[in-house]
């Protein structure tokens, strides 16, 4: 059991997420600077990316139980660490506009992304564990950042509260699961379930428990509550991080746990997984209509997204992870072109999150307007954006396994959601007597915003490679 | 030895539940010291004599004396000097002592009866958890150290009292 140097050059974009942690926390105790410790993360984010390609050669590869290193796992690596550098890129333009230190952030963000890139290649339920933790532990601190404004605390103690409770809900399912096969692996469980000769009664409530748990973190319909109002108090930025990063890492840990250990097969959480998939598809898209307030729209609209992509699990044939992982990719660059609009408009004194500020946007900033237009295109699924052909194949998963009630209601709620985008859409278009703006919009916020459209638009028309890597990746999952 | 799980597992959720409807918070922590020790109890029971140590060390122990110390500094004005005064009055402490006398009464019976044999053949002390934490776990422990580097920062970052505009100054002294 003692690990080689294959094993660390494996495990290296880990270690190097975690190192450059340190080393912006030690650049930060020498000299306090804003653009070093974006510089210096941005830096450490890239090496870890390339450092993928480093470790891909000796992949798939089991180090210790922990972690199970496979294509699936670098391939949510690469994609959480290009978020975390956008969300780097954004949260440094708005931050700038704040006075007092922000080189805590950084760190911040940096061990919640080493949290989520664990989750991801966890195969043990003590990775997924100390992942969860890692990136919960980092978002509290992440959300409540401007430590002076009332909202964004009141967000930080909602999400402080129910993570905690989700995790002990989690904690409580594996406990039961552990408790009915002696085992934490997730291989181990998968063999253990083979056989009929398991407590049922044990297994059933641990899996219930655990998917609780896995739902807060998702938000998903029952367990979503918190998700509007941690939206609209934390930093624009770190919504989107919560958005993409935190529910991309977690699902796709869902997507390894139960297709490993076959769990989702057993007969009720068939219908527990319907139901939930339901309720989030219509709960997030009735409850939008009813906004003002960008974020909290954006919250619904991921609770349906998640909704969407609970649709494409549930297909579980081989369509299913490619599927999620299309859909994921969309979504991400999606949820970070909306965030990343209402990031770069925000001023230093609050966010600029209700729709009036979007009211003749395009007579003031028309490029800003066009970019939010197709991010909310993207969202709604309409042609020639990533978002569609995402739905398109979370459509064709669903209806590759003859689940056509799901995908009614995903049509039909889809098509309730684009009441709500095209209200933003009108918003922004409609005559306004302002003028052109003339201040400047932070750099590094407005570079990404063009690379998310860019991105969008490229995935809408060609969707071939990505889906061409996917397909590379994938198939080492089951 | 199984009785002596049982009356453990009893106290552990009668001294949870009376916890958690309690109202002042000093009272709540005794009951939640009496549950730790059942738990550590329950430890020792099932063959785990060193996780036990560590129950009663860390949670009973350092956790909980941080818990009353917070509670006490906070000082939350004249309500509190009243509480504090009726602190002493037997219906605050005669609970928890019942419940922590019946764990005492089942260890002396143990000793009594010459120790414990586990009831798995196995017992694990400390040389195989440190074996496995520094084995299998050891990825699970590096990352545990980065967990508590995220909370510090954190704590750190959200807990810093100093002004915004006061915050480069030490830059500048090397």
């Amino acid at each position: 059991m003692n690990v080689t140097g294959s094993d660390f050059t494996a495990l290296l974009p880990l270690i190097i997420l975690a190192v450059t942690a340190i080393v912006v926390m030690v650049g930060a105790a020498i000299r306090r600077s804003h653009a070093l410790s974006a510089s210096l993360t941005l830096i450490g984010l890239a090496i870890s990316i390339g450092s993928l390609w480093i470790a891909a050669p000796l992949l798939p590869r089991q180090v210790t139980p922990l972690l199970m290193m496979d294509h699936y796992a670098v391939f949510y690596i690469g994609l959480i660490a290009a978020s975390s550098i956008i969300t780097v890129l954004l949260a440094y333009g708005y931050f700038e506009k704040y006075e007092g230190s922000h080189d805590e952030l950084y760190i911040l963000i940096l061990v919640a992304t080493l949290g989520s890139a664990v989750l991801v290649a966890s195969s043990h339920f003590v990775s997924l564990f100390l992942g969860l933790e890692l990136l919960s532990v980092s978002l509290y601190a992440m959300i409540a950042y401007p430590r002076r404004r009332p909202l964004p605390l009141e967000a930080g103690i909602k999400y402080l509260v129910l993570a905690a409770v989700s995790a002990a809900f989690l904690l409580f399912g594996m406990a039961l699961v552990y408790g009915a096969f002696g085992t934490m692996e997730f291989g181990e469980i998968a063999a253990r379930l083979a056989r009929p000769d398991f407590n049922l009664w044990l297994v059933l409530p641990g899996t219930a428990l655990i998917i609780t748990g896995f739902g807060f973190k998702l938000a998903l319909a029952p367990f979503h509550l918190w998700t509007p109002d941690v939206y609209e108090g934390a930093p624009a930025p770190v919504s989107a991080y919560i958005a993409t990063v935190s529910k991309g890492a977690m699902f796709a840990l869902l997507l390894r746990y139960f297709y490993q250990t076959g769990s989702h097969e057993l007969e009720p959480l068939h219908l527990v997984f319907s139901i939930i998939a339901i309720a989030s598809m219509f709960g997030g898209n009735i409850l939008a209509l009813l906004q003002n307030n960008v974020k909290r729209i954006l919250a619904y609209s991921s609770i349906a997204h998640l909704g969407y992509l609970l649709v494409a699990f549930q297909a579980s044939g081989d369509l299913a992870p490619t599927a999620v992982a299309f859909y994921l990719v969309a979504y991400f660059v999606t949820t970070f072109g909306a965030f990343g609009v209402v990031t770069v408009l925000s001023d230093g004194t609050r966010d600029a999150d209700l729709i009036e500020d979007y009211r003749g946007l395009f007579w003031r900033r028309p490029a800003i307007a066009a970019i939010f237009t197709a991010m909310l295109f993207s969202l709604a699924g309409i042609p020639v954006t990533a978002g569609f052909i995402g739905k398109f194949y979370v459509v064709a998963a669903g209806a590759s396994a003859a689940m056509w009630s799901l995908v009614v209601i995903l049509v039909v709620t889809s098509a309730i959601g684009l009441f709500y985008y095209l209200r933003i859409v009108v918003a922004l278009y409609s005559q306004s007597t302002q003028t052109p703006a003339t201040t400047s919009l932070a750099r590094p916020g407005v570079v990404s915003l063009i690379f998310l459209s860019a991105a969008l638009i490229y995935l809408g028309l060609f969707p071939s490679p990505l889906l061409a890597l996917i397909h590379r990746l994938m198939p080492g999952l089951i | 030895m199984t009785i002596v799980f049982y009356v453990s597992s009893a106290v552990a959720i009668a001294a949870t539940v009376l916890m958690l409807t309690r109202v002042r918070a000093v009272h709540a922590l005794l009951y939640l010291i009496v549950s730790l020790l059942a738990v550590a109890v329950i430890f020792y029971v099932l063959g785990a004599p060193f996780v036990a140590a560590l129950e009663l060390i860390i949670y009973a122990g350092a956790i909980m004396v941080l818990f009353v110390f917070v509670v006490m500094l906070l000082n939350l004005g004249e309500e509190t000097v009243r509480a504090e005064r009726a602190l002493l009055a037997p219906s605050m402490w005669i609970g928890p002592s019942v419940l922590a006398a019946i764990l005492l009464a089942e260890f002396i019976w143990m000793l009594a009866r010459g120790g414990v044999p586990p009831a798995q053949a196995v017992s694990i002390g400390p040389v195989e958890v440190g074996i496995s934490l520094f084995g299998p776990y050891l990825i699970g422990v590096e990352l545990t150290s980065m967990l508590l580097l995220g909370g510090l920062v954190g704590a750190y970052h959200l807990g810093s009292r100093k002004a915004p505009h006061t915050e480069v100054t030490h830059a500048t002294h090397p």
